[in-house]
């Protein structure tokens, strides 16, 4: 049997726009994944909990147009812990088109926005996982 | 005069004809799932009665208005909900508004204000400023407001319990630093529970209970004690409940339980309703299905009038009256095709002007996107331009009043409120429903009706799930002052430095202990506030006496 694909979904910061991490969530977990809902974390407790929980996925959820800042803490800290490739990282919310290549070259695999049907996040994911063995 | 048989007899031959064509759907509803025929004739209003279930504008059951002359006297305030970067750029903005012909002004706040935080901690850091204007201590408030007209101008802050004594106690130092009475101070003060619980959840929260009590300190400092007797000390704004995809039923019953809970404390503290309700005010929501909203509004202020007159046995008119502010719902715009909201937000403001409403925002075409732009929201105000200045719609009052389908829509909608009500009544009212997690369940159950709606297809979104295109977005992107977190470090550092420290931590000291007996933290915050005390000074005391409460979210 496929091993179940786990994520976690959180809040950086402390903008409290929740209907999209709730809405994808929901969604994720209707797909079969596993998902653990971090609500409001830090950087370095979204990663603390990535590890400890054994996810394969960091979903982030934001609106307040910090997403550059926040990516690139989350990246540099997991570049810091050499675990870059343990998790395959997501952003969604309120995100300009224009910053979305930003996004990716910090090496988040894929950005979301309003009106993304989540059926392209769960076709992302499961793409993306097992074309990395997992 | 109608003869009803006659009436009957005729529409029996009309269906016949109409059964020959194959209609479109096979049901039609509301948002809000409510069943509609084809067409509305008397013989749905058999029941109604003009007197009582209409009346006059200005008189109960206000269903028609809540003024005499609703717009024939004055138009409604435009009050456009705006903040970015620093409090000076936020200024820049409002004059822009204001000499485009707003009339009201409304301060869109950062997260860290909203949660009571400030630079200082280096999690929220990255958010000063992004997405509102910080205010984090008084001169903030002081540069907000800064040479515009607060005298005569009334000014909105749309910030919710926790905050909500520290920001409105600096806005009236400031105030009266210009040299202006408090008896003469207008606007409006958010604080609304449910607005930070269900609307957008709040970070460092306090607990349910604590936050009613500090909403109702509020409310009792400026009116039945008589600070600031013409400020509007909440606003129960179920515009963010229904941005979370509820339907209309329930945003009008998550606003009157809300209010009932309100209500009911403040007489638990021994004040009479008649000192405090006509203060009460709404923000509603403008949303897609135009002649819901309309009678949504008309069973709004008949609901409300019903409510007070009957649980709470007012008698006097002048407390019955319903007054509320709407905004276009920011959650029907969409990212692709971006102009097309200009279309949506269109419509709604037309709802919301036909249904009577006392102020408005209109959304900006690229809010799916960034905040908007100079040129986004000014073509916002100029949206309540045309409504005001060109379509005459203002010249006759409620004018879709006695339409059957309104009438009828009016009274179902009404009824089903009512049944909702009963309902939350069920669960122990809004602060147990905040705490047992019903209401999260009732919002995320929300949230996946209306994703899977979309997403079938049954609910159409132009350029999302029919008509979609390969255009991509051509909109500029605003950004806001990426030194904005330093800006508002070195204020706070400033005023730190010249500040009566040793007099700040003395009223830090009062302030927690009045927390510790549960007395009214208003004449301490004001005094706080007007001596140089942060917002994250005072919050982090209650947070200290009360402790956190993390939401029982659900999904």
């Amino acid at each position: 049997m496929d091993k179940v694909i786990r994520v976690l979904i959180s809040k950086p910061g402390s903008d409290g726009h929740w209907r999209g991490s709730v809405t994808v969530s929901r969604a994720l977990a209707d797909a079969g994944m596993e998902v653990i809902f971090g609500g409001f974390q830090s950087i370095p407790e979204i990663v603390e909990t990535a590890i400890q929980e054994d996810v394969d996925v960091i979903g982030i959820s934001i609106h307040s147009m910090a997403h550059m800042a926040y990516a690139k803490q989350l990246m540099d800290l997991l570049d810091e812990k050499g675990m870059r490739d343990e998790f395959l990282v997501l952003f969604g919310g309120i995100i300009p088109d224009e910053d979305i290549p930003k996004l990716l070259e910090l090496g988040v695999s894929g950005v979301f926005g309003p009106g993304t049907m989540t059926d392209e996040i769960v076709e992302h994911i499961r793409s993306k996982i097992i074309g990395r063995g997992g | 005069m109608n003869d009803l048989r006659k009436i009957e007899e005729e529409e029996k031959k009309w269906m016949e004809r109409a059964r020959q064509k194959k209609e479109r759907q096979e049901r039609f509803e509301t948002y809000s799932g409510i069943p509609v025929k084809a067409i509305y004739t008397p013989l749905d209003l058999k029941d109604h009665d003009y007197l009582r279930d209409e009346g006059f504008p200005g008189f109960p059951p206000f269903t028609r208005g809540v003024y005499p002359t609703m717009y024939r006297g004055s138009f409604w305030t435009t009050r456009q909900f705006s903040g970015h970067g620093t409090p000076e750029e936020t200024n820049e903005r409002w004059k822009l508004l204001y000499k485009e012909g707003e009339t009201g002004f409304s301060a869109a706040m950062d997260s860290l204000t909203f949660v009571g935080l400030d630079p200082s901690d280096p999690n929220v850091e990255p958010e000063v400023g992004t997405d509102g204007v910080p205010l984090y201590c008084k001169p903030a408030v002081e540069a907000l407001v800064k040479d515009l007209p607060i005298d005569k101008v009334s000014v909105a802050f749309p910030i919710e319990c926790l905050t909500s004594a520290p920001v409105s106690a600096m806005y009236f130092n400031v105030y009266m630093e210009r040299g202006f009475d408090l008896a003469t101070c207008k606007g409006t003060t958010q604080n609304d529970i449910l607005t930070m619980s269900i609307g957008y959840v709040q970070y460092k929260s306090l607990d349910p209970a604590h936050l009613l009590k500090l909403a109702c300190d509020l409310i009792e400092w400026c009116t039945a004690d008589k600070n600031v007797p013409k400020w509007h000390p909440i606003n129960f704004t179920t515009y963010n409940y229904r941005e979370g995809g509820i339907d209309a039923i329930q945003e009008l019953g998550f606003g009157f339980a809300n209010a009932i809970e309100h209500i009911e404390h403040l007489i638990e503290r021994g004040r009479k309703p008649e000192e405090f309700v006509d203060r009460l005010a709404f923000h509603l929501s403008a949303h897609n299905d135009f002649f819901e909203e309309i009678a949504k509004y008309r069973a709004a202020r008949r609901i409300w009038a019903k409510l007070l007159r009957d649980r709470y046995g007012i008698e006097d008119p002048k407390h019955l009256g319903f007054r509320y502010h709407i905004q276009t719902a920011g959650s029907s715009l969409t990212r692709q095709q971006p102009m097309v909201n200009i279309i949506r937000t269109t419509v709604q403001a037309l709802a919301a002007a036909l249904g009577g409403c006392q102020s408005m925002h209109t959304n900006s075409y690229d809010e799916a996107i960034c905040l908007p732009t100079e040129e986004s929201v000014t073509l916002a105000v100029r949206t309540q331009l045309v409504l005001k200045e060109e379509s005459r719609i203002g010249n006759v009052i409620d004018p879709l009043g006695g339409s059957y389908y309104i009438e009828w829509l009016t009274d179902e909608i009404e009824d089903r409120v009512w049944k909702y009500l009963d309902k939350i009544e069920q669960v122990g009212g809004i602060v147990k429903a905040l705490e047992t997690g019903w209401i999260y369940r009732e919002m995320a159950e929300a949230f996946h009706k209306r994703r899977r709606a979309i997403e079938t297809g049954e609910e159409r979104v132009i350029g999302v799930n029919c008509y979609v295109s390969e255009e991509k977005q051509k909109v500029e992107v605003f950004r806001t002052n990426p030194n904005a977190a330093k800006i508002e470090q070195e204020r706070i550092k400033k005023l730190k430095a010249e500040r009566d420290n040793r007099k700040i931590e003395e009223l830090l000291d009062k302030l927690r202990r009045v927390c510790e007996r549960e007395e009214n933290v208003m004449p301490v915050v004001m005094e706080l506030m007007g001596k140089g005390a942060t917002l994250y000074e005072v919050c982090d005391t209650y947070r200290d006496v009360w402790g956190e409460w993390k939401q029982p979210i659900v999904f």
